[in-house]
This record gives C-alpha cells, structure tokens and sequence, in this order.
C-alpha cells in the first residue's frame, strides 16, 4: 500500500528523520486556522507524482491567498484523483536536493540502497546520477556512508546523510516495506538536513502485522484497495471490441486461454479469475457455486459478449457441480427471457439425460444470450458439441478454444 | 540431491484446514509423514498422524527427519523454517503463499548458512509420478515417463501433462518452483538437478513471466546441459501490468511512468533460441517437439 506524503512523513518523524511543522486540511475554510506562520506551502495529497508541473502546489502569503489556493487544489484532479487532504507546510530554502530511496529488489533478492546528488524535479538529471549499493549482508552504517561517498558528498554531508539513510533502512525493516523514499532531502545553507517530501510503500503481504496502518487515517482509496477478498477478481484486459469474455480457476490459466485465443488472432473482451478452489477451502462448494453464479451475473449484464469462455481445471466431482450452476444459470436467465416457454425443469446433467438438456437448451434460449463453452474435465461422453445450443462442453481446452472462436467468427 | 530415496517427512502446521485432505493423499501415495507439528496442539492426532507442539520432539518417536513441508501461516513461516533448520532437516518446502518478502530474504539466507534446499514459498511441491509423494499436486493428473517438469504453476503442470500423457510420454517428476517473487531454490537449481537426474530425458519448464526463463540462457552458458529443454512462457503477449524487479526499474518507473520500459521479452525469447532453448506456443506443441526429439534419437 502506498502512504500519502503526510503520512509517510509521520512515519519519518517517529524515527527522527527531519521534516517542516505542518498541519493537515480537510477543508479550506479551515485554513484560518492555521498553527504555522506565512509564507507556507500548500500540497495536494495524491498518489500520483509530477503533482508539482500541473499546480498542486502553490506558495501563499497571507490568509487571504491560502484559501483560494486551498479551493483550487481541492478542485484539481491529478491524473484523475481528486485529493482528501492538503498539506500546509512551513517553507524552506534549500540550497541543494538530494535523493535517497531504499527499493526491495526482487532480482536481488535484497535490498539496495540508491541516491542521487541532482534529487527534485527534474528526473532525467536525478537518474543520471543515481547511486546504488547492495545490502546482501546485515546493514551497517558503512553502507550509507559508501552510498553518500558515491553519490560525490564530502565533510559533514557524509555523516549526516548517512545517518538519515540508517534511519530510513530502520523503517524500512521494521515497517515491511517495499519502498521509502526522500525527494528531494533539502540542503541549507548551514548544511542542515530535511525531507522535504517522501514516498513508503508498504508490501501489501504484511500490512496486517503492521498495526501502524491503523493509525494513518487512510483516504478512501487506500481503503478501497485494502485487501478485501471477495474470492475473484477481474484482470486488466479491457477491449471493447471483443466478444469473449474468459472466466477460469487461476491466473496462468488466463494468461494460456488468452494466448490460444490471440493465436487466432480473436482478443477477449475481459477476463475472471476465480481466486479459490473448488475443494481446498473451508467453506462449502455451495458458496463456489454462488460466486460462480455473480459472476456469471455480471458478465451477461455489463457487456456486450457472444461467449462466455469457462476454463477451470478442477475434479470430476467438482466439474460436474460447476457445470450444473452454469446449467441452472443458463436456465434460469431464459426463463426470465421467456417465462411462457413450457419446457423447462429437473434441467439435469447428474440424471444424466444429456440429450433432453441438449433439447431443452436449444429450444429456451433468446439469441442475445452470449453462449456458454465449457472446458471442465468430464468423462468424454459428456461432451455436447453439436447443433446449436448455448452449452458446449468439452474437456479439451484446444477444442474449447476452437469451438469458441468458431462462435464469434460465424454471426 | 535424491528425492526418490525413501524420506522421512513432517508436516508442519498440519493443523492448518485442508491440509489433512493433503496427508491423507500423500500417506496413499506411500510418503513416509511420521509426524505433524503444530504448537499447542501436541498431543493430537490428525488422520492416524501424530501431532508435536516442537520439530524436536518429533526425534522422541524417529530417528531422523529428512524433510518438511510447511503450511504454516505467512507470517510464521519463517520461524518454522528455523526451527526445522536448527533440528537438522535440510530439505523443506514452503506451501504458504505471499509470505513477507523480507522474511522470505532472512529464511533464505538461513537456507544458504546451513545448505539447506528449499522449495517455495508458494510452491505445490514435487511429484514423481508412482513412487513420492510431497505436497499438493494431484497425482491423477499426472503419468510416470521421462520428461521432468519444473513448473510455477499448479494448472499449466496439469495442461502439460495432459498433453503429454496423451502421447504417452509422462513424467519423470514434477516441480513447483512457487508462486512468490522470492523463492528459495532458483530454476537453474533445479535444471542442474534434472540434468543430471537418470529418469529425466528431457526438460519443459512451464512459466508465466519471462523473467524467470532468462535464467535458463545463463544456466546453458555456464553449464554442459547434454538435455534437450523446451520452455513454455504462457502470457507472452497479454496485457499486462508492469512487474518491476530489480530496484533501479523501480525508483525509475516510480519517479515518472512516462519513462519507457525496455519490451524484454522478444530479446529473451531470442537469447532462449540463441542457446538451443525450444520456445512452445501452446501445450499441445510440448508433445509434438518431445515426439520428434525422441524419435530422433532412437533413429
């Protein structure tokens, strides 16, 4: 998860790193209110970077400029993101900015301590200059003063600097984090130190063993992405002009399923990955089942699909009751399209009277349903891949794939 | 490192829901548990399974432990990787998944200190078809023959080895490297080992980030692999999020997302041919390549 400005600085204040009197605002009236003496800095609190470039910051003077500032800011959306909170800041003159950043490295497999004598806005300059050094042992102090010594700092600078690394390295194990970062760290004159801005990313897999998150007062988008299983989610793969949507049982079998269909050169419009399985879980199959009937739901009511593609690669067992929901779910959505059709119960595949839900299935359903093709693993006598009804299952996913394509390819 | 000698086998957090279902199924397959730990529940049993509150107490009733397999909660693992390592096991495999990453750091430098070969986290563990048993794969899926899988994911093993299986040419074993971005034993770990493991004649790693099959161009260049090796990387060329791993990627994407990622794919993609890697495009054409290797050497 990643902290806002002003709360990854009163993370930094905990462990001593050196930042401005500042207050938080919610509202602009409230700026009359204001602890801090003029001149001060406003700041939007958003996620996005470059907030700087498109006016969410502004230098005021008075009271009178401040709440207009505040208004404007409130109303400024940054890379579509309107902010909660301002920050006003007391104003600093530095002579020189600095970066500094710990990043987890996944390559690695550590963490690596980076900085850049050129720190502030301009990035080109920043990562020219970018430093590094590898922390593959236990961190020690030396390690930051190597890192200062590179970055071309000399005298005091090497000392002080370091010791703010230490203390972000500090946060950084303590807190799990995947990221810190100061830019820029503002020299003075006198070559005083203080962090002027900063970024923290806390590793979302540990963020329930880190009590502090309870305290930050977290924006409602924070919540929002808050891990918050609902048991599926929906991949990234917007494309309004496709006509299938995918649903299976595991990311990699996504990733396969849209591979096969891009190979015939067909790109889906969206995809589902179901997050559990089918029998490791706690909760009952009945519950799978429910989810399975959502998403369903949702799919055939938000897009406008030819086929629904099923792959999910569970149990005989499992597979029969998957393919039972997807059964009733077909039924009971026709039966709403035509509530008068006389031919419509103990709609089975357990009673194993293939041919009659093959017949019941072809006569019940209107023409703007997307139809449905299955890939679950079955007995091969299960597999209804003739005429035209709206189920076709099969326990080859080529075949699945082909069926499909053939679908979308043929109205 | 022989995986399919007769092994002594714990279950760490064996209390863990679902993990009895587990158990019961490798103790079918012939895996050797002796004893499960879980601490406050000593005293127990679980499926016929003794149940320990310590890995140490475990040597009160054998002589020696060989393996364990963790299922503990994320944030314990690390803890109970120690405690297997300070009682002598050195082969263990980590089912949990998203373990914290700087714990997944120290327990594989604890793994490194004492040489100790772990699997995972995240991992499903291994297979060899018929004969052993440890973790979650579904041996129904699978058929014993001479291809060795290294796989990290669960699902794209199965798609393999049904295609496989279709031609008879099964497997020699199965390996979960883990869903983690941190794991314990690396692929080209395991590409040495199936090298030179005699029931192996062909290797097919099955991936879904490119990144990870990279490893396999520097294992060719530093190592006599006399294995043909066919390497599947589903996703290639579905959109998707950027995954950033080495720290500079990072601090650079973080600063400003206009800054262009360098597309890595078709460059390893290349260097995988470069050094006799076969790229397959679907899991069906696995099957394919492996029956037109073997039939050339038999010729």
């Amino acid at each position: 998860m990643e902290l806002l400005e002003y709360q990854a600085k009163e993370l930094f204040r905990m462990v001593g790193i050196p930042i401005l009197p500042s207050q938080t605002i919610k509202d602009s009236r409230k700026i009359k209110q204001l602890q801090i003496p003029y001149p001060v800095v406003l700041k939007s609190q958003v996620r996005a970077g470059g907030r700087g470039k498109v006016g969410g910051v502004k230098f005021v003077a008075n009271t009178i400029d401040a709440i207009a500032a505040a208004r404007t800011i409130f109303n400024l959306s940054i890379l579509g993101e309107y902010p909660e909170v301002i920050l006003a800041e007391a104003h600093y003159n530095a002579e020189r900015e600095f970066f500094l950043a710990i990043v987890l490295d996944y390559e690695l497999q550590c963490p690596v301590l980076l900085g850049s004598a050129y720190g502030g806005m301009n990035v080109n300059a920043l990562l020219a200059n970018l430093q590094q050094v590898v922390i593959n042992t236990e961190f020690s102090l030396f390690h930051a003063r190597r890192l200062a010594a590179c970055m071309g700092l000399s005298g005091n600078l090497i000392c002080s600097v370091s010791e703010i690394i230490a203390k972000m390295y500090c946060l950084f194990q303590e807190k799990d984090l995947d990221l810190i970062e100061i830019n820029p760290l503002g020299v003075n004159t006198q070559g005083e130190l203080m962090a002027l801005d900063g970024k923290i990313t806390i590793n979302s897999h540990a963020l329930s063993r880190q009590p502090i998150i309870n305290t930050l007062n977290l924006s409602e988008y924070q919540k929002e992405h808050h891990p918050n299983p609902v048991g599926w989610h929906w991949l990234d793969w917007n494309n309004r002009a496709g006509k299938i949507a995918t649903v299976c049982n595991s990311f990699d079998l996504a990733l396969l399923t849209w591979d096969l269909l891009n190979q015939n050169r067909i790109n889906p419009a969206c995809g589902v990955v179901i997050d559990d399985n089918f029998t490791d879980q706690e909760q009952s199959p009945q519950l799978y089942c429910d989810r399975l009937r959502q998403i369903l739901a949702e799919l055939t009511s938000t897009k406008k699909l030819k086929v629904i593609l099923i792959n999910i690669w569970e149990t005989e067992t499992a597979s029969n009751e998957i393919l039972q929901t997807v059964v009733d779910y077909v039924q009971s959505t026709s039966e709403l399209d035509l509530s008068s059709s006389p031919e419509k119960s103990n709609l089975s595949i357990k009673s194993a009277n293939r041919d009659r839900l093959q017949n019941s299935l072809e006569k019940e359903l209107s023409p703007s349903q997307p139809k449905f093709v299955v890939r679950l693993l079955a007995e091969k006598d299960l597999t209804l891949d003739t005429g035209d009804e709206s189920i076709h299952l099969s326990s080859s996913l080529e075949n699945a794939v082909a069926k499909a394509i053939s679908i979308v390819k043929s109205n | 490192m022989d995986w399919s000698s007769p092994n002594k086998v714990i279950i760490q957090g064996i209390t863990e829901p679902e993990i009895a279902f587990h158990a019961v199924q490798m103790k079918a397959y012939g895996t050797d548990i002796v004893a499960g730990v879980n601490p406050g529940q000593g005293g127990k049993t679980i499926e016929d399974i003794p149940v320990f509150d310590l890995v140490e107490q475990v040597l009160t009733i054998a002589d020696s432990i060989d393996t364990s397999l963790i299922f503990a909660p994320p944030y314990q693992v690390l803890d109970a990787v120690k405690e297997a390592i300070s009682t002598g096991i050195r082969r263990i495999v980590i089912f949990t998944s998203n373990v914290p990453p700087l714990d997944s750091i120290e327990l594989i430098k604890c793994a490194q200190a004492s040489n100790t070969l772990i699997l995972g986290a995240g991992s499903d563990g291994i297979i060899i078809p018929e004969q052993v048993l440890l973790g979650k794969l579904q041996p129904k899926f699978y058929q014993r023959g001479k291809v060795g899988l290294i796989t990290t994911s669960k699902y794209l093993s199965y798609e393999v080895a049904a295609e496989l299986n279709q031609t008879n040419i099964g497997q020699s074993i199965v390996v979960s490297l883990g869903s983690d971005r941190i794991s314990g034993s690396s692929l080209p770990q395991w590409l040495s080992i199936l090298n030179e493991d005699p029931h192996t004649e062909a290797i097919v790693f099955i991936g879904q980030r490119i990144k990870k099959a990279e490893a396999i161009v520097a294992f060719c260049k530093n190592q006599e692999c006399d294995k043909p090796i066919i390497s599947y990387i589903a996703g290639l060329k579905t959109p998707k999020e950027k995954v950033l791993n080495d720290a500079v990627s990072i601090i650079s994407n973080h600063l400003s997302t206009s800054i262009p990622t360098v597309n890595q794919e078709r460059r390893i993609v290349n260097q995988l041919k470069k050094v006799g890697v076969k790229i397959a495009k679907r899991p069906s054409e696995i099957s394919s390549m492996l029956s037109e290797i073997f039939h050339s050497q038999t010729s």
